[in-house]
């Protein structure tokens, strides 16, 4: 192909290539237009947080027409914000609850995944059923008795409180049941002939192969504890137990009506999550996709 | 040779036979002693809450203990027009949602789909406000739809709109009351999710299907309204069930927005919310167990309607 002969065919290939247009480049610059429109509307409630986030005077008066440029730029907002909450120790609550509970949930998923995949033992279906129930039973539902349950036992304001009632859970299980069941029993079988352990089959075949959903479970896994406000809300009172979501739904109530100071909490909250995403937004769209599962 | 040994050749080998049972026995025992913790964190934490919150619903506390009180809470919740109303709030919310957001996802994954260039930064930005947290998208909408400088009213009133809404402040059944502002709210913010969902719905879809259809002489939105969208059936059910149980449980935007009450006037109360208000604001726990078990059941009606299908392959496939 490189060699000065074959310039020929080439030559020849030439009419054959794509136009500079295609052939439907109207269709191609009126949906681009649309969706380009959308993307705007998406991101612009953001940049307008951000912008008023910078300005002090947002929080006495605010120009009627809105800005995506602050007027007066300054960090005032953020360090009033920091100074109401200590936001670094939320920080650090938000990462020791979120890091536990993925490691345990991954853990726990998988190996009892491998039970119900490959395991041969009386009880299997019935246990299954029970793993598979936990689904349909939603969180608000025993919401208020696992409260009571959890104060009973005086885990209120601890960090036991926040991880113990999310280590295991039915979807988990389930997603790393159907990924186990695709591997194939001779794999499992020839390392038993060498005489491997169970658990050293688990750890050493089996959890490399499931690499892809365990991925997928720590994202999602990430996304519902790193969100979720209403169970933090309830277990814990002190300021310096606070998740990151929790800290900004209280401040931003509290701090109602100092709009910069409750926006620059906001920004502080969900900026390490936005820009986490932008590293790994592809990894994060193929979780949601194969799991079907949104954050 | 020797008796012992003697006995070891014997067709039916008692030793071996309990060996065999003992290595069979073990090999059992290592699967419990897999699930042994993950099954005692599930009873602990899952099975048990859910059995009391059975229980406390046909109990009154007394202060001489719990006392049998039959169906006496789910007659005190079915009468009561606060429940109604935050069970009606959730079921409007809920259908205005989804009655906006499928189609618009539906429009705006095709286009996605069809783009030559540029699709996957798109997508990246609407599934942006999926990853925001719900408290954080309602405190930054709280400022959106502020009725004299918000985003959304300064916006309008730059383009020449005179009436301006006042949005979260008003709490009528209206175009531009509360109720409109949180569907405004929650479509933007679930919007990526419907469209990455419905994306991977459009690309399953087999290319011969369309080459069928350009053969008879199907034009592209011909092709669209009698291939694509019929094959998007399941995506569509999929989308229309776990957005259901989705909106059933919304509680931390409209919270953030309203507090327990769902102010303004209880326009944005959902079901959890007041579940959560009778429950720690009330301490009327036994009235928030009948709306849990209540809200369970709804939940798992739709749930089972939907899963009916899936469930029975499952059952099969784990015997």
């Amino acid at each position: 192909m490189s060699s000065p002969d074959t310039a020929l065919p080439a030559e020849a290939a030439k009419p054959a290539r794509k136009p500079l247009l295609p052939r439907d480049w109207r269709g191609q610059v009126a949906m681009t237009t649309v969706l380009v429109l959308g993307a705007v509307v998406m991101l612009v409630p953001f940049l307008w947080m951000v912008a008023t986030s910078l300005s002090r005077k947002a929080n006495s008066s605010m120009p009627r027409t809105p800005s995506l440029w602050p007027p007066d730029p300054s960090f005032f907002n953020y360090w009033v914000a920091t100074a109401n909450l200590p936001i670094i120790r939320l920080y650090l609550n938000s990462l020791l609850v979120v890091g536990v509970t993925t490691i345990g949930y991954l853990a726990f998923s998988a190996i009892a995944g491998y039970a119900f995949a490959k395991g041969r033992f009386p009880g299997k279906t019935a246990l299954f059923i029970v793993f598979l129930a936990t689904l349909f039973i939603p969180f608000e539902t025993r919401m208020i008795p696992l409260y009571l349950f959890v104060r009973d036992l005086h885990l209120n304001n601890t960090y036991w409180a926040l991880i113990l009632p999310f280590l295991a859970g039915g979807f988990g299980t389930f997603l790393m049941r159907q990924t186990i069941a695709t591997i194939p029993d001779d794999l499992i079988d020839a390392a038993r002939i060498d005489g491997a352990s169970e658990f050293r089959i688990f750890v050493s075949i089996v959890l490399p192969l499931c690499k892809p959903t365990l991925a997928t479970l720590a994202i999602i896994n990430v996304i519902w504890r790193w969100n979720d406000v209403l169970w933090p809300l309830l277990v814990t009172s002190s300021r310096d137990m606070y998740t990151v979501t929790q800290g900004l739904a209280l401040a931003g109530k509290s701090s109602g009506v100092y709009t910069g100071v409750a926006l620059a909490t906001a920004v502080m909250a969900i900026l390490p999550v936005i820009v986490a995403y932008l590293f790994l937004q592809r990894y994060v769209i193929r979780s949601v996709i194969s799991s079907g599962v949104k954050g | 040779m020797h008796m012992e040994s003697g006995s070891k050749s014997s067709p039916v080998d008692p030793g071996s036979v309990r060996s065999r049972l003992a290595r069979a026995f073990r090999g059992t025992l290592v699967w419990y002693s897999f699930l042994a913790l993950p099954l005692f964190l599930i009873m602990v934490f899952v099975a048990y809450p859910t059995a009391i919150a059975f229980r406390d619903s046909v109990f009154t506390e007394t202060p001489a203990g719990p006392e049998f009180a039959g169906l006496y809470h789910f007659r005190r919740l079915l009468t009561n027009s606060i429940f109604w109303g935050a069970l009606g709030n959730t079921v409007l919310l809920g259908v205005a949602f989804l009655g906006i957001t499928i189609p618009l996802a539906t429009i705006l994954a095709s286009m996605l789909n069809r783009l030559r260039r540029g699709s996957t930064p798109l997508k990246v930005i609407y599934f942006l406000p999926q990853l925001t947290s719900s408290v954080a998208v309602a405190i930054m909408f709280n400022y959106v739809f502020q009725p004299d400088w918000g985003l959304l009213n300064g916006t309008l009133r730059t383009l020449g709109v005179e009436q301006l809404p006042l949005w979260l402040s008003d709490p009528r059944l209206s175009l531009g009351g509360s109720r409109a502002a949180v569907t405004l709210l929650a479509v933007w913010a679930g919007l990526g999710y419907f469209i990455i969902i419905i994306l991977a719905g459009l690309q399953s879809i087999p290319t011969d299907l369309y080459d069928a259809a350009a053969i008879d002489g199907a034009s592209p939105v011909q092709a669209w309204r009698y291939v694509t969208l019929p094959s998007l059936r399941p995506t569509f059910i999929f989308l229309i069930i776990t957005g259901s149980i989705d909106a059933l449980s919304r509680f931390g935007d409209l919270w953030t927005l309203g507090g327990p009450g769902g102010a303004p006037a209880r326009s944005l109360q959902s079901v959890v919310m007041f579940m959560f208000q009778q429950g720690f604001e009330s301490n009327d726990y036994s009235l928030a167990a009948a709306t849990a078990v209540v809200f369970f059941l709804i939940v798992l009606a739709v749930t089972l309607f939907a899963f009916r299908g899936f469930l029975r392959n499952e059952f099969r496939a784990i015997r």
